[in-house]
């Protein structure tokens, strides 16, 4: 045990965070599931984006709420994978609207869904840095 | 689905994230009776479920059969699941867990309805 304890990531306002990543999670892993099960061949590179989206909210969620050291560490890479893809999908979306004929989660800096997905990486980054 | 217990659950999803708003503002955590309507609104969205689907297949219309039910049946699951996310925590933050849910349940309430409008 060090002296200052490590403090748990699912604890007070990270408690409100592991459900919000829980809810997108859900969200996108059923809309995935949708887009790839009915419609794969429209745009299979939009889909497969949801995808990875959904896989990578599933993983954060799960690291966010276990809040062990381990888990810190998995929610850093996914976090940081999300903020890569919001970022890089979003200007993507924007300056080759043709690339994304179907819209991803993450489409637009996440237009779709109130920005939210573009405000939580850096708000669950935040939130890592402060717990540590 | 568009009837007049589509509009109540959205008034009680309303009502549940006022009252968290509240219980959240004066530092409280979540009490039993918060615990209770967070498990009503959670029965009522499996009505909701038993309702839409039972609608659905009177129906013929066409639009998107499989995001309906999707959305039927994976939304109860989030109230249920911050009920038992929130009943542990001593602290406001449980309260605003179930603000955050109270909040993002009507707004299922209408994403469902434009499903099944076919928008």
């Amino acid at each position: 045990m060090s002296e200052r304890a490590v403090r748990a990531t699912n604890q007070g306002f990270g408690r409100v965070l592991v459900v919000i990543y829980a809810i997108f999670a859900i969200g996108a892993t059923s809309r995935s599931v949708i887009q790839i099960a009915g419609r794969f061949d429209e745009a299979p590179i939009a889909y497969s984006l949801s995808a990875l989206a959904a896989v990578v909210y599933i993983v954060a969620t799960i690291a966010l709420a276990r809040g062990n050291r381990t888990s810190r560490k998995v929610a850093y890479v996914a976090v940081g994978i999300e903020m890569a893809g919001v970022l890089i999908i979003g200007a993507i979306s924007v300056i080759f609207p043709e690339a994304f004929p179907r819209a991803t989660v993450w489409s637009n800096f996440g237009s779709g869904y109130l920005f939210i997905p573009l405000v939580l990486p850096p708000v669950a980054l935040w939130w890592l840095r402060r717990t540590e | 689905m568009t009837g007049a217990f589509s509009t109540a659950t959205i008034i009680v999803g309303l009502a549940v994230a006022a009252w968290a708003a509240v219980y959240l503002i004066m530092g409280r955590s979540v009490g039993r009776y918060l615990q209770g309507a967070e498990l009503l609104l959670a029965a009522m969205f499996v009505v909701l479920a038993i309702g839409g689907i039972a609608q659905m297949l009177g129906t013929d219309r066409e639009f998107a059969r499989a995001e309906f039910v999707g959305y039927l049946l994976l939304s109860p699951l989030i109230p249920v699941g911050a009920w038992w996310w929130s009943k542990n925590d001593e602290t406001r933050a449980g309260s605003a867990v179930v603000l955050v849910v109270g909040l993002v349940m009507p707004v299922l309430v209408v994403r469902i309805q434009q499903v099944w409008a076919g928008v």
